[in-house]
């Protein structure tokens, strides 16, 4: 088995992160208070939690598409030099929940968009890109533009467009969300083998105990009202591949629920 | 595992039940013939019952053929039919490419600079409500009966819809793809370039087709005012002749010109819009 994901050194850091918006009116909406994680290199971290509860707008803050009001994220970088994280940048990559790929541009063109844009030369892109598509399946569909594939291949080119961008933390927001329960638990395993095959560091939001359980080293759980707090940390120590009938899978998931339960 | 994936993808698959007499009858080119067959007829039947042979006010089918192959062999104010299509035609692709290089850019700088927007949108707004055909006679006076007042109607009918479109095509596109940009490492002029431009294509372009529309809608309203040669003229002619077969033919060969340079448009946005849906029918 692999060595324990807290003995690794630390990749990225919350500290003391709130956020409080100001809707129309001036009616202040605290969304998260006091939110502090550490994940290790190459952890798969889940941040789990129902509806509403302020965990994708923690990943927004962590990939730098927000600022927190209060608090900070430090990321290490490649030289083990640790810094705040301003802004969005090439070095956190972001898989969204509406895959929101570029509907111009074909299956190649979306995966090549990252490196493009960071000025590799145009022999490495494809490469680089035809490498990340032959890994999440899609050998065969270069060509194809968005709108001809299904929604589970979308979210395959979101991954590959993010991993061929080769960031130092892998951030997804519900990626699955839209998919239904059949290809859900298909693309659980594909995440899982994917992930294995190329460790990164990954923080993957979801409101699904099972996918939680599936995929994460460490299970990060929200309270289920505004504003965020961490309520509870699991440590997943179960081998993979994972079996979602697993006793101690089972056991685990009935943990997360009872104590779920109080806060809703 | 990548092999059980292959689904849902677009697979055009050829018919082959046999052809009945039922599924002809349903066949869209056969009800396509039996609507013009239809169309055709009743207008014959109409135009030989409502007046004496000769001198009906509503041209028959044959005679504005016949009107047509006369227009086309022999010279009407130093031109042919041809000449005239050309004249009209030179007309509106002037007009509509000096209003769509000057409005789809202005467009585009309104929608992605908000002073820019604050500055020109309110003189849009306020000469927007204006039909451009009411700039006819102002044309007249200032440039005279030439080319450049028809030309200057056709660039005013045309280039609010081209402006429009240019700058609601970018003010509509999803903005989580500007994050994606900006997470993936590009700057404020990637997103312009890889975001902005390509997402308002085709609302750029279905300005372009109303545009067109309206600039054939333009010069025709021009040449009946005032012109030497083009299909207006002919319709002014036919009128003064009093021959509802030379009117009809210039109104048949107006439609046909324009439906051409619609499906030129067409076509180019095809080409340069690959990933557009092609959306059957209409």
């Amino acid at each position: 088995m692999a060595p324990h994901s807290s003995d690794a050194p630390v990749k990225i850091a919350c500290a003391h992160v709130s956020k409080t918006f100001i809707q129309k009116g001036k009616q202040e909406v605290p969304v998260l208070d006091d939110v502090s994680l550490e994940v290790h290199e190459n952890e798969f971290l889940v941040i789990l939690g129902p509806g509403q509860c302020g965990k994708s707008t923690l990943l927004r803050i962590i990939a730098g598409l927000e600022t927190p009001s209060t608090g900070s994220v430090t990321l290490k970088d490649k030289d083990g030099m640790a810094r705040e994280v301003q802004g969005p940048g090439s070095d956190r990559g972001l898989v969204f929940q509406g895959y929101m790929l570029f509907p111009w541009k074909t299956v190649q063109g979306n995966v090549e968009m990252g490196p493009r844009l960071r000025g590799l030369p145009a022999a490495e892109c494809r490469a680089l890109a035809r490498h990340y598509i032959d890994m999440v399946g899609l050998t065969g569909f270069e060509g194809h533009y968005p709108h001809q594939l299904s929604g589970g291949m979308k979210q395959r080119v979101g991954i590959a467009r993010v991993y061929a961008n080769s960031p130092e933390v892998m951030l997804l927001d519900e990626p699955f969300g839209q998919l239904d329960a059949q290809t859900r638990i298909f693309m659980e395993q594909e995440t899982a083998r994917i992930w294995q095959a190329e460790k990164r560091t990954v923080i993957f939001v979801t409101n699904n105990i099972d996918e939680a359980l599936y995929l994460g080293d460490r299970i990060v759980a929200m309270e289920g009202k505004l504003p965020g707090r961490v309520q509870t940390v699991y440590e997943v120590d179960l081998p993979r591949p994972r079996d979602f009938t697993d006793m101690e899978f089972l056991r685990l998931r009935q943990q997360i629920i009872d104590a779920s339960r109080l806060t809703l | 595992m990548s092999s059980n994936i292959a689904n849902e993808t677009t697979c055009a698959f050829s018919d082959r039940r046999p052809w009945t007499v039922g599924r002809v009858l349903k066949s869209r080119p056969f009800l396509y013939a039996v609507s013009l067959c239809c169309f055709f007829f009743g207008w014959d039947y109409l135009a030989r019952t409502l007046g004496t042979e000769g001198s009906s006010s509503l041209a028959r089918p044959a005679q504005v053929w016949t009107a047509l192959q006369d227009l086309y062999v022999n010279e009407l104010a130093e031109h042919k039919l041809l000449g005239h299509v050309w004249a009209s035609t030179q007309r509106v692709l002037i007009g509509f490419s000096i209003a769509a290089v000057l409005a789809v850019p202005m467009g585009l700088f309104m929608a992605l600079n908000r002073y820019v927007n604050a500055i020109v949108k309110p003189l849009f707004d306020l000469l927007k409500p204006m039909p451009p055909i009411s700039w006819i006679s102002i044309s007249i006076l200032w440039f005279g009966i030439d080319e450049t007042s028809k030309v200057f109607i056709i660039v005013i009918g045309t280039f609010v819809p081209c402006l429009l479109n240019a700058y609601n095509g970018v003010r509509l596109v999803e903005p989580e793809l500007y994050d994606v940009i900006r997470m993936l490492g590009g700057n404020r002029c990637d997103e312009i370039l890889h975001v902005c431009f390509p997402a308002s294509f085709p609302a750029i372009f279905a300005g372009l087709q109303i545009s067109l529309s309206s600039a054939w809608t333009c010069v025709l309203a021009a040449e009946l005012v005032s012109a030497r040669s083009g299909l207006g003229y002919i319709i002014v002619q036919g009128m003064n002749l009093s021959d509802p077969a030379m009117v009809m033919g210039g109104m048949a060969v107006i439609a046909l010109v324009a439906w051409g340079t619609t499906l030129i448009v067409t076509a180019l946005e095809g080409y340069l819009c690959p990933w557009k849906r092609k959306i059957a029918g209409l």
